[in-house]
């Protein structure tokens, strides 16, 4: 009887819930369509994107047999296209028609032409999408895809260490003191469970737990995949040999001059962050952070030097402690100790630092996923005025034979000299043999004639240096930079290829900390002036063939540099925040809503041991009650409940195939019940063995419920069983 | 369940009841195949001294099981009333109820003798142990009124003189639903008479193919199967009543479940008082029969739908009484079956 009873509503039940998936489906499609649609149109369009797709949605999904499902497919999308075509030739109607836009104003003809464009075209990609699904077994592959793209294209800017946009996201965080990072995760775990309930709103409730098992698994890899290695960083090109991820390959990711075209996609990456700790404005409008040079001729071209006795004072390893290299500065009267923190956003071969870095010290990492290294760099930034480079030697007379000849080394290729010697010819009287002057006439010649290129890299000549100052004169910062650095070293003068980030001072804004992006990264001539060491002479040409100006990451720069501060100040700055706020912050919700949970989770599971445990210590008079109550609780921990209204022996009837036991217990249970079974004052001859309620010992008990869990662990499958385990409250289920 | 002895000496033993319930289910369902529901449920209402009304097809068996029940009782009423003026008592009469039947065609009458030149009374058909009352909706009101003071006073009247009925007396009445052009209805207060009325269906197959295979040994044996006598029956129904538990909660979920049936706005007017007081030695019966001493919440479950079907009138459009009727079982229920798990201190008052 309970069966037939029960199949009914069962159906309806089941009806219901397929209505509540239909609505659910058409939520997060239409969701999509309206994410899609923001950025393209107004306000009414994206609504009515949004309630185009809905109710495409749930009219499809209410039909079985329309006429729409007659059509073949092909010829639907056709007439959907043509249908969208239609409609925004009459939006466009709305907008071009002078009489119509009179009759109806500007805007309302504007926005009603939107409207039914954005209607159509939504209800169309809607009602497509969901006939392919309903036609097809890969239908909702589709269907996935377009929610995707929908998380994919609002997320899409945040990429290549951009990690404060998109804007609505990054700009709604930094106003309040918060890291992104979090709602964006927030977002990341959303875009999970939709996708997750489109796909399970496919398939077969019974495999639900296998989908979020693996859903688990796959989210629980990523967590173990982020502290172990860390975030992903973008992966710059290896311009110039920065970041040392080239390092020990073949001959070509040796030579800079292949590999150092910027990727148009990477140039704005944020490579690292700059703190100054003391203030300091260049003089010739760029910050140059050295990282290493090029000052030792291998033959065919300059390339690090692997001698000892060369540029010491260069640092090639990371430090583990202080290390020091002021010993190799001179003229340090006429510098200024500038002391700076940066936070490498990738990984680089060598530290680098302002112009003369002199002492490297690891800094504490206060982020560890967000940044590879940090370290304090003391620099001695040169403020040499014009007066002060005239009228030096070049070189310095301390060095060994072997150390001039390293530094005049190059190319053997007359062409340089001649062309150097030519540059020089027609110098103003006494500066013929000025070694600066002479450097600067070389740099005036490249800035007016040299062209700034990516796309000509030369990098196939024997000597691309050459090839690029005896053809076309065009090429990028690396050209120039071994251009200039034979031609000085054709004229004597000591000179090295500078490397490392180059900065344009406005970037600062005023502010304490510089962002250097990818684009920075520059190569530089050098010279040695005896008493001031190491100067810059860099060429600029004038004019350029593509636009290597980059916005400045206000905002970015702002954020790396709290992160990497994470000072007092940003600690006091931040509880100052969630003090006005009144409200708890996310992290302090979340964390009670955890505790909370924990705890009730644990009184839960203290309760279910009390519960399964405690006949061993009541009085026997109760045992009808605690017994029974026990073999329920285990009953309903693998699922096996009564129905609200069902009688204990209907339900004991409904599993007596399973369960042979459930129904002994349910017969001693109701028998000893006082005053169900039998009057209490004890008046009633009755048919039956246990007249009082006191018959049953607590072996008996036990042993019926020793059978009942051989019953289950027979009849219910593992995982089931697993998941009974488990279970922290099925006393909430047992009455 | 073992035999107890009984504590009190005015009853016999529970299980003597269960014994005289098994030998007239055995022997109706040595007759009847495939009712064993409508066989439960007629052996209830003649075990809690009521009368059941069938809903059936012609042809599905009804006169078979009455039949098979009034020659399953062996009259053994040989008191000191029986010399006096006893009425002479059958197992089974059918009547076939029509149009033109007349009261005395089912009370009988008084006929005037001749010889003696006196009136004496001829006993009609409801001088018997079980009658079967065939298409009792197809007779007019009349007929239908005398009939009902006998099923609910057991006693007939005519001419002024009260003749009382057999107290075994048991009506099974039958009422075709379908050909309803002129036929009587039964108006709700007197189809509160019937403690059930039983809506049968036809019997599944294999019960359909062992009819056929049985059909003349049944025929040929009928008069083989077990007998009990009239007065076990009496003496059952005692035990039954005297020794049957119900308990309070039982009896606050019958009173909830009638109340709430009451209040429901698909319900135009609700079960009688006297309904709940006549299911009570039915759910006894049931309890006996299931081999409890108690009566227990599935008796609920079983019974109910029977005993307040006809009872209760729906509101226009509403024509699934079962559905009403578990809505509002389903919290009285839910309540009868949580007392058990709660500590018993209420319980004693």
């Amino acid at each position: 009887m309970s069966h037939s009873a029960a199949s009914p509503t069962g159906n309806n039940s089941a009806r219901r819930v397929s209505n509540a998936h239909r609505l659910l489906r058409a939520f997060v499609l239409a969701g999509a369509c309206w994410v899609l649609s923001t950025p393209l149109t107004t306000v009414a369009g994206s609504t009515a994107a949004f309630l185009g797709c809905l109710l495409a949605c749930l009219w499809i999904d209410s039909r079985t047999g329309t006429a729409v499902f007659k059509l073949r497919s092909l010829a639907l999308l056709a007439g959907l296209v043509i249908l969208t075509a239609l409609v925004s030739s009459v939006a466009n109607l709305l907008t071009r028609q002078p009489f119509l836009a009179q009759w109806l104003g500007a805007m309302p003809a504007f926005q009603l032409g939107q409207l039914l464009f954005w209607l159509v075209l939504a209800a169309s990609v809607g009602l497509l999408l969901r006939l392919y699904a309903r036609r097809h077994s890969w239908g909702s592959v589709p269907e996935l895809l377009f929610v995707t793209c929908a998380f994919v294209i609002s997320l899409a800017a945040h990429q290549r260490g951009m990690i404060d946009r998109p804007y609505f996201i990054g700009d709604f965080a930094l106003i309040r003191g918060m890291d992104p990072s979090n709602i964006l995760m927030g977002v990341g775990v959303a875009a999970v469970l939709t996708l997750t309930v489109l796909l399970m709103l496919e398939g077969n409730q019974r495999r639900l737990p296998y989908h979020f098992s693996v859903l688990a698994l796959v989210c629980l890899s990523l967590l173990l995949y982020v502290q172990t290695f860390g975030m992903p960083t973008p992966q710059m090109t290896d311009d110039l040999g920065l970041t040392g991820q080239g390092a020990g390959g073949g001959s070509q990711s040796e030579n800079p001059f292949r590999d150092g075209d910027n990727d148009a996609n990477d140039r704005e990456a944020p490579v690292a962050i700059v703190l100054f700790r003391d203030d300091y404005e260049p003089e010739n409008g760029a910050y140059y952070f050295r990282e290493s040079a090029y000052s030792e001729f291998n033959g065919t071209l300059l390339w690090t030097a692997e001698r000892d006795d060369l540029d010491v004072d260069l640092v090639e390893q990371f430090p583990a402690s202080e290390v020091s290299v002021s010993e190799h500065i001179p003229a340090q009267d006429m510098r200024r100790s500038v002391t700076t923190t940066i936070g490498l956003l990738t990984p680089h071969r060598s530290p680098f630092g302002l112009e003369a870095p002199v002492r490297f010290e690891p800094a504490p990492n206060p982020n560890s996923l967000r940044f590879t290294q940090t370290y304090t760099v003391e620099s001695l930034v040169p403020q040499f005025e014009f007066p002060d480079l005239i009228g030096r030697r070049a070189g310095s007379p301390d060095w060994t034979v072997a150390q001039w000849e390293q530094y005049l080394a190059m190319p053997d290729d007359p062409r340089y000299g001649e062309f150097a010697e030519h540059l020089v010819s027609n110098m103003r009287e006494g500066f013929e043999d000025d070694p600066y002057a002479k450097a600067l006439a070389v740099k005036a010649w490249l800035d007016d004639n040299g062209i700034y290129s990516l796309e000509n890299q030369h990098a196939y000549a024997t000597d691309p240096a050459a090839s690029f100052l005896f053809g076309d004169v065009t090429g990028y910062c690396v050209h120039f930079a071994y251009a200039a650095t034979y031609m000085y070293r054709s004229l004597g003068i000591p000179a090295r290829v500078g490397i490392g980030y180059s900065v344009p001072a406005d970037n600062r804004a005023g502010g304490s900390a510089l962002l250097i992006q990818a684009i920075h990264g520059h190569a530089w001539p050098e010279i040695y002036l005896d008493g001031l060491g190491w100067v810059i002479v860099d060429p600029t040409p004038s004019r350029t063939l593509v636009d290597m100006s980059s916005e400045p990451q206000d905002s970015l720069q702002q954020m790396l540099a709290d992160m990497l501060r994470d000072d007092a100040s940003f600690q006091g700055f931040l509880e100052q925040q969630s003090q006005t706020s009144e409200l708890p912050s996310f992290r302090q919700l979340l964390t009670a809503l955890l505790i909370a949970a924990a705890t009730l989770i644990i009184l839960a599971w203290l309760v279910r041991l009390w519960r399964a445990q405690c006949p061993a210590w009541t009085p026997a008079s109760d045992h009808y009650r605690v017994q029974f109550r026990a073999a329920l609780d285990t009953l309903a921990s693998v699922g096996v409940r009564r129905r609200r209204g069902e009688s204990r022996e209907a339900f004991a009837r409904r599993y007596a195939a399973q369960f042979p036991a459930l129904h002994q217990l349910t017969q001693w249970h109701l028998q000893q019940v006082p005053g169900y079974a039998w009057s209490p004052q004890g008046s009633l001859a009755l048919a039956g063995k246990s007249v009082s309620g006191h018959a049953m010992s607590n072996a008996d008990w036990n042993g019926l419920r020793r059978q009942l869990a051989a019953e289950i662990s027979q009849a219910v499958p593992r995982w089931r069983r697993l998941l009974g385990t488990i279970h922290p409250a099925p006393w909430y289920y047992t009455h | 369940m073992d035999t107890q002895g009984s504590e009190l000496e005015t009853s016999a033993p529970l299980s003597a009841a269960q014994t005289v319930l098994q030998q007239l289910k055995q022997a109706v369902k040595a007759q009847v195949i495939g009712r064993d529901e409508v066989i439960d449920l007629t052996l209830i209402a003649l075990m809690a001294d009521g009368h059941v009304l069938l809903e059936d097809f012609p042809g599905s068996g009804k006169t078979t099981l009455a039949k098979a029940l009034g020659e399953a009782i062996i009259d053994d009423n040989k008191g000191p009333a029986a010399i006096a003026e006893q009425p002479p008592i059958v197992p089974f009469r059918r009547i076939q109820f029509t149009p033109d039947l007349l009261p005395s065609d089912v009370t009988g009458s008084s006929v005037f003798d001749a010889n003696a030149n006196t009136f004496h009374f001829r006993y009609g058909p409801l001088f018997a142990h079980v009658v079967l009352a065939d298409e009792i909706n197809r007779t007019s009101p009349k007929v239908q009124s005398a009939m009902l003071e006998a099923m609910g006073e057991k006693q007939v009247t005519v001419d002024n003189v009260t003749y009382k009925l057999d107290s075994l007396f048991f009506v099974i009445a039958t009422q075709n639903p379908l050909d309803l052009v002129g036929t009587y209805p039964l108006p709700t207060p007197q189809l509160d008479r019937f403690l059930f009325k039983i809506t049968m269906a036809h019997i599944d197959r294999d019960a359909e193919l062992q009819v056929l295979d049985t059909w003349q040994q049944r025929r040929d044996h009928s008069q083989e199967a077990v007998k009990v006598s009239r007065s076990d029956i009496l003496a059952a129904r005692r035990s039954i009543d005297e020794q049957v538990h119900i308990a309070q909660a039982i009896k606050t979920a019958l009173v909830d479940i009638s109340r709430r049936l009451r209040d429901d706005e698909r319900v135009l007017q609700g079960n009688s008082t006297r309904s709940l007081v006549l299911i009570l030695p039915a759910l006894q019966v049931l309890a006996t029969l299931r081999g409890r001493a108690y009566v227990s919440a599935e008796d609920l479950e079983t019974l109910l739908p029977h005993v307040l079907a006809h009872r209760v009138e729906l509101a226009p459009g509403i024509a699934d009484f079962n559905k009403v009727l578990r809505d509002c079982m389903r919290e009285p229920m839910e309540q009868l079956a949580r007392s058990t798990l709660k500590k018993a201190t209420a319980t004693t008052a």
